[in-house]
């Protein structure tokens, strides 16, 4: 079999690229997307070979980018809209919460929305230092919101396969990527820090389908449950700690809503020590809500505290020193580890 | 306006329709002073020649989208009094299934595909209904509908600004009934007339008497032909007033932010005692055949509301349903 | 009444205490102040002394056992009132993991049998299995001997740790001509008098601190501290590790009496017969590695405290004075401090202050 590797950015323009060859319903619309192709290049050519009709830049109207999408879903088409930055989808929130999430719902079930919001999260550094406003994780605010899916990929390889279950999904799936993710090619230490950001990802068409968690490293010892760029940074963790005799496993949840209770419960239980690693603010994060599903579902077979890994509860700084300090890192990650097995 | 181009089918069609609303809303004011209805009721009762006079532009497939006081829209639409009635008394048989309750009554085999409480919140979704028939490339409209309150929230000004970027087929009907809630337009707007709006955006406008049907009709007959033509949105300021408060419960049914005396210059203007004068009075309908209407509607009503009161709340295990469409 | 006694908070940094003797037995009457129990906090041992009459009617954390910080130890009551639930509930509280709890209840152990060896003491499922019987010991790759950490050499590597971390550590050198001191101190020799430079630079350094209030600080949550006496902990090396007696208010001694203060202190500490007041409130440590031949290193911050000096050995070394080569006894100090609380310009200050009072000494015998 061909050996053909894509970054993130490229497996999201594949999976959009395919599903709208294969679907004339698919558009895609935002800030940016159209003759540039994205600010992180997730659509380049997509408007050069769909079209202006299909492929539209939008003015900075957050909220109309997402009326707009559920308007067309309501009749007929299947849209994609990008929000630039998560930071900014507080200025859409509206449509997003009582529109998008609840019209189904409250209708009945007579309604269908079959919109995708594709939009960036989480902090670059240190390719770049976006402070408080392009730096945000905000996973938790959309799983408290009955009537979305959230969908948080971490590799390319589950990129296209989710983002295509995505746009073929009839439901509401706000697909978060997170944007430190992108940049592997154009960064080669990178790639060579966290190998999985540049993966083999197969040519045809596939889909994951949502609510199913991945193992993404088998282990004995302790749990890890990691979302995004910390999925990379505990595998990581997880190969060095392997020397000293200790063993991680680490399980990516991929999707937030659905949220794959079993497999999390099923590590739980053969471990007993869990790790819940997110790049989120702490309090009230999909960290905390995950350690209750937890405790609800496996407190006997706990055997240790459970522990939260997650950024403190104040904005990104903008300085590279304090983003460093706020973003957990690696030896966060390990100290965590070694705390939970007692080295 | 030339008169002479609406039909005496039409005209009766009209009234029929707004007395309709008329006795719906009434009989909803009734059960709601008997404890019959759960929630919260916005009226229509004075506003019945702005859905109507729109909605007789429309075709079945066109669309609609509404706002918290929404009953008007539906009827004028062709919505099912019995679902309606159903789901504004939280029955199973709604539209909903008692899950929307008045505010999300949605009905897409007419077309009404959005009815949200949250003011202007339609907007943005109308531009995308718009979207959706430009890129299908039918010849379908979208009339968007959303009061004065709505026009100063930022959904206004970013869907209009769209609508007008993208030139869609979709009609902004803004029933400026002078107060959001309790706070007046004089409040609210530093402008006469909220039609001005239009010029900012780079769209057509008009400014209607949204006490007179027929001249309802006639400018969202022109916008909708305009539409149809893709040649873009129009803003179409309808000046109205609610005969009742802003809600079923408003103390004083809203006196306490309006004077008698101006509740008593609009009532002189109430549409469909306007119509009806004029349909005597040309001769269209005698006083037995009005009757005769009064008593047809009278009893549509009164079957929509055996029909909800007769019918069964929903399940409980109804709670969990209709969340998402894979469960 | 019942009265509970709880374990106090003898320093800033005390979080437990081990119980090492109760001197009264349950049941003996005991009088207000007397002492009923010997604990060994963090570096020392101290004692703890009844807070009214009564009878000692139930002791809580019999001797060899941890306790937190104010933990209740004891009940003093009188002979026949009944004791409240609470104490019941404290003694009872074992720290144990769920998992590990649901496999001793399956195979009817008592947990308090159980040594747990989790975080804090909890009992794990390691701790239970290994009780069963079901779990081999992991075999230590390379031969040699294990010897579980001591309570001492524990509180030296977590509050060395806590410095090493947290603390922004910068370290400053200077040579310093010791010819004056060497002159007072073989004077103090020809008097009976045997004076080290040791106490020779805790009466230099209080001096200077008195100067550079700066580096006579602590830090702390809430801020920084600048305390007003001036309270001069000595690394004192003994065999169970390191630990650091403190010369309170040293600015206020003279030589002598500082000599005199620091030899009853160093035997103290090699005893192990320290109290808590003399290793606790330092507001800055000397650590002198001299002794040793070494020539110059830079200490770890003692926590919470913001600087340390590190001294080294005196050598004779050739120095160019008045454009003559000659041969001075010459000592390499080296300054320490936290540069979260300082500045490197001012700590440089404060050590050139101690260079200069080191050599014209006159000011200070």
């Amino acid at each position: 079999m061909e050996r053909r590797e894509l970054d993130f950015a490229e497996a999201v323009r594949e999976a959009i690229k395919q599903e709208m060859q294969r679907d004339s319903r698919i558009i895609i619309f935002g800030e940016d997307v159209g003759y540039f192709g994205g600010l992180f290049g997730c659509t380049k050519g997509l408007q050069q070979e769909f079209g202006e009709e299909r492929v539209r830049d939008t003015p900075i109207s957050e909220a109309a980018i997402i009326g707009t999408a559920i308007g067309a879903a309501l009749t007929g088409l299947r849209p994609i809209a990008e929000i630039e930055f998560i930071d900014f989808i507080g200025c859409g929130m509206d449509q997003v919460f009582n529109q998008l999430a609840k019209m189904r719902y409250m209708s009945g079930g007579q309604l269908k929305l079959p919109v995708v919001i594709r939009t960036p999260c989480g902090s670059r550094y240190p390719i770049a230092c976006g402070a408080a406003q392009h730096s945000q994780c905000l996973e938790a605010w959309f799983i408290h919101t009955p009537g979305l899916k959230v969908v948080i990929p971490s590799t390319p390889y589950d990129a296209k396969g989710l983002l295509i279950s995505s746009i073929r999904d009839d439901d509401p799936v706000l697909f978060i990527e997170h944007k430190f993710q992108y940049y592997a090619r154009r960064q080669p230490w990178i790639r060579e820090r966290y190998p999985k950001l540049i993966e083999y990802v197969p040519q045809e068409p596939y889909t994951i389908p949502l609510g199913k968690a991945d193992v993404k490293r088998d282990g004995e010892d302790v749990t890890v449950i990691a979302t995004m760029m910390m999925v990379h940074k505990s595998l990581r963790v997880s190969e060095a700690l392997e020397k000293e005799g200790i063993s991680v496993e680490v399980i990516d949840p991929r999707t937030l809503v659905p949220l794959d209770k079993d497999t999390i419960i099923k590590s739980v239980k053969k471990t007993g020590r869990v790790i819940i690693i997110t790049e989120e603010n702490l309090t009230g994060s999909v960290a905390s809500e995950i350690l209750s599903i937890i405790v609800e579902n496996a407190f006997d077979y706990l055997d240790a505290p459970i522990k939260r890994v997650c950024a403190p509860d104040v904005p990104i700084p903008y300085s590279p020193v304090l983003e460093r300090e706020v973003i957990p890192q690696e030896e966060d990650i390990e100290i965590a580890i070694k705390q939970m097995v007692g080295v | 306006m030339n008169p002479n181009l609406i039909s005496n089918e039409l005209l009766i069609e009209m009234y029929k329709k707004m007395l309709t609303i008329r006795r719906f809303e009434e009989k909803i004011a009734q059960l709601f002073a008997q404890g019959l209805i759960p929630g919260l009721m916005h009226l229509y009762i004075g506003e019945e020649a702005v859905a109507v006079g729109a909605c007789m532009n429309l075709r079945k497939d066109d669309y609609v989208t509404s706002t918290h006081r929404g009953h008007g829209h539906c009827i004028a639409k062709g919505g099912d009094l019995k679902k309606m009635m159903a789901e504004i008394l939280g029955k199973a048989t709604g539209y909903c299934k008692g899950k929307g309750g008045s505010m999300h009554i949605v009905a897409p085999e007419v077309g009404i595909v959005c009815c949200t409480g949250i003011a202007g919140a339609g907007i943005p979704i109308a531009v995308g209904v718009g979207l959706s028939i430009k890129l299908r490339n039918t010849d379908q409209v979208c009339a968007c509908f959303f009061g004065d309150g709505a026009s100063n929230t930022g959904a206004f000004h970013e869907g209009i600004n769209l609508a007008s970027v993208w030139r869609l087929p979709v009609i902004f009907i803004c029933e400026n009934n002078y107060y959001a809630i309790s706070v007046p337009f004089v409040k609210a707007f530093n402008i006469k007339d909220i039609a001005v709006r239009a010029q900012g955006y780079g769209i057509a406008s008009a400014i209607v008497d949204g006490m007179d049907v027929l001249a309802v009709y006639e400018e969202v007959k022109k916008a909708v032909q305009r539409a149809r033509a893709g040649m873009g949105p129009t803003l179409i300021e309808c000046k109205t007033y609610r005969f009742r408060g802003h809600h079923e419960g408003d103390p004083k049914m809203g006196l306490m932010y309006r004077s008698e005396d101006e509740l008593r210059e609009w009532m002189k203007k109430d549409p469909i005692v306007k119509l009806k004068m004029r349909l005597i009075n040309d001769g269209t309908l005698s006083e037995r055949e009005i009757n005769e209407i009064e008593k047809e509607i009278d009893a549509k009503i009164k079957e929509a509301e055996e029909f909800a009161i007769n019918s069964p709340y929903p399940p409980l295990d109804a709670v969990k349903e209709d969340l998402f469409i894979g469960g | 009444m019942v009265v509970i006694v709880r374990l106090p908070k003898l320093t800033w940094t005390m979080e437990e205490g081990l119980i090492t003797r109760w001197l009264k037995n349950e049941g003996e009457m005991v009088n207000e102040g007397e002492v009923i129990c010997e604990i060994e906090t963090e570096k020392t041992v101290d004692e703890i002394k009844a807070p009214s009459s009564g009878i000692l009617r139930k002791i809580l954390i019999q001797s060899g056992n941890v306790a937190k910080v104010n933990q209740a130890i004891a009940i003093i009551g009188s002979p026949d009132e009944p004791l409240p639930e609470l104490i019941e509930f404290e003694e009872r509280r074992i720290k144990i993991s769920p998992v590990a709890k649901k496999l001793a209840e399956e195979y009817k152990l008592d947990v308090t049998k159980i040594k747990g060896t989790g975080p804090e003491g909890r009992i794990t499922r390691e701790d239970v299995l290994r009780a069963i019987g079901e779990l081999k010991e992991k075999k230590i790759e390379l031969p040699g001997r294990l010897i579980p950490l001591s309570r001492m050499r524990k509180t030296i590597a977590d509050r060395l740790s806590l410095s090493a971390r947290s603390a922004i550590h910068v370290p400053i050198t200077m040579d310093v001509d010791m010819y004056e001191v060497k002159k007072i101190l073989d004077n103090y020799l020809e008097s009976g008098f045997k004076v080290t430079y040791t106490d020779v630079l805790i009466k230099v350094v209080a001096t200077a601190l008195k100067e550079y209030q700066k580096f006579n600080a602590l830090f702390t949550e809430n801020g920084i501290l600048y305390v007003d006496n001036i309270n001069i902990g000595v690394a004192v090396a003994t065999d169970d590790g390191l630990i650091v007696p403190v010369i309170h208010n040293a600015d206020n001694l003279n030589i002598l009496e500082i000599s005199k203060r620091l030899d009853e202190l160093i035997e103290k500490a090699r005893g192990k017969k320290l109290t808590t007041k003399e290793t606790s409130g330092g507001t800055f440590t000397i650590s002198n590695l001299g002794m040793y031949d070494v020539q110059m290193f830079a200490p770890i911050i003692n926590p919470p405290e913001v600087a340390i000096l590190g001294v080294g050995r005196v050598m004779d070394k050739p120095v160019v004075i008045n454009g003559e080569i000659t041969v001075r006894p010459t000592l390499t100090l080296t300054l320490v401090f936290d540069h979260r609380v300082a500045d490197g310009a001012e700590a440089a200050k404060f050590l050139q202050r101690i260079k200069n009072i080191i050599e014209k000494p006159f000011n200070i015998i």
